[in-house]
């Protein structure tokens, strides 16, 4: 049995169980950086679906899932570890919802984290309830000082059955860079520092 | 892959059934667009038998994207299928339904073009969990009954023996004796 099909296994929802449960907090997204604290830093960077996700691929109907349309989940966690089981609820404890195709600006914790996998919800109606789940296995690299990280946009290759094929980690830094200081202010630099493979 | 398709298992009470699978679209048995997918469960271990399996159609999406036939003695087969690509999404039964995974699902068939399309031969097995884990089971690929052994069954059903399924079958029968 490979890791992609354990965590495939993973997802059997119990009739009603998400839309019934409230996710933990996320990673928030940052209004300015003076709101930083000298504990955290700004993680930048992106998700993107190849191919994008297409018009009715994603049916988000139930009560409390707008939140998710058009959004992977990045589980992150401070700790590595591959998930065997369908995540928990405390999994999430901390995830980054990450826009499709545009870059994210979440704050977060001034150390290094892993990214654990990531999901997208497929369907939520009525008792219909998928999703498809991502690989992580990815180290992001915060260094003490550090205000603002950009960590890549991690691309994933899917087919139809969003089966993951390749996943791809591009260096998109110009577009974030210039996109960091038109929200952010031109007095504020961007580090570099592109999510890794944990070894 | 291997050959083994873990998928997990949840037990709904039959209220839920019904938001869980609807009609496809109607279509005509002869019309030359159609495909025929079938494959066959041996659920003699499950706890419970199986009625209905259910196929999720992904690509083109769909808002009715649910095809269901009958499973007849582990024979499932729907005749009606438009291209697209596809996979079993569930069997269910009195009460019960087995879900399958969008991910690593063996069933899954891509159908480019109209034809007859054999999603295997499956052997259900338990998966021990945990007291206060959802229960699981793995569908194991077995090499019994043959594609030939369920084209004869499905040729038997008077509906599809008497369409222009029956000519198909038959010479799909006659590639596979060669």
């Amino acid at each position: 049995m490979t890791g992609n099909l354990k965590l495939a296994t993973a997802f059997v929802l119990l009739g009603g169980m998400l839309t019934s449960c409230v996710l933990p907090q996320p990673r928030a997204e940052l209004g300015n950086l003076s709101e930083l604290r000298s504990d955290e830093v700004v993680i930048v960077g992106r998700v993107d679906l190849v191919p994008k996700l297409a018009e009715g691929e994603q049916k988000l109907e139930a009560l409390g899932t707008g939140d998710a349309v058009n959004k992977v989940y990045l589980l992150t966690n401070e700790h590595y570890r591959v998930f065997e089981q369908e995540p928990r609820m405390s999994d999430y404890e901390g995830y980054i919802p990450a826009p499709l195709g545009k870059n994210f600006f979440v704050r977060s914790s001034a150390k290094p984290f892993y990214i654990l996998g990531g999901q997208l919800r497929l369907t939520a109606r009525g008792d219909d309830m998928s999703s498809a789940y991502f690989p992580g296995g990815m180290k992001v690299s915060v260094k003490p000082g550090d205000k603002a990280v950009y960590i890549g946009a991690i691309q994933y290759y899917r087919d139809e059955f969003f089966e993951v094929s390749r996943i791809v980690i591009v260096d998109d830094y110009d577009r974030a860079n210039a996109e960091f200081k038109r929200t952010y202010g031109a007095k504020y630099s961007l580090r570099k520092a592109l999510v890794t493979p944990v070894k | 892959m291997n050959n083994r398709l873990f998928v997990a298992a949840c037990l709904i009470f039959s209220g839920l059934l019904s938001g869980c699978a609807s009609e496809g679209p109607p279509r005509d048995i002869n019309d030359p667009t159609n495909s025929l997918v079938f494959g066959y469960i041996d659920m003699d271990e499950a706890p419970r038998g199986v009625n209905t399996a259910t196929f999720l159609q992904v690509a083109p999406p769909s808002d009715t994207p649910y095809w269901e036939t009958d499973v007849n003695k582990g024979l499932f087969f729907q005749a009606h299928l438009p291209p697209g690509s596809y996979q079993l999404t569930s069997l269910s039964g009195s009460n019960t339904i087995y879900d399958f995974p969008r991910q690593g699902n063996e069933t899954s068939v891509r159908i480019a073009k109209p034809g007859i399309y054999f999603v295997g031969s499956y052997k259900y097995k338990a998966v021990k969990t945990g007291l206060f884990e959802a229960p699981k089971f793995s569908i194991e690929r077995v090499k019994t009954p043959t594609e030939a052994d369920l084209l004869k069954q499905i040729l038997g059903n008077e509906a599809i023996g008497k369409s222009a399924w029956g000519g198909k079958i038959r010479a799909r029968l006659a590639q596979l004796k060669r």
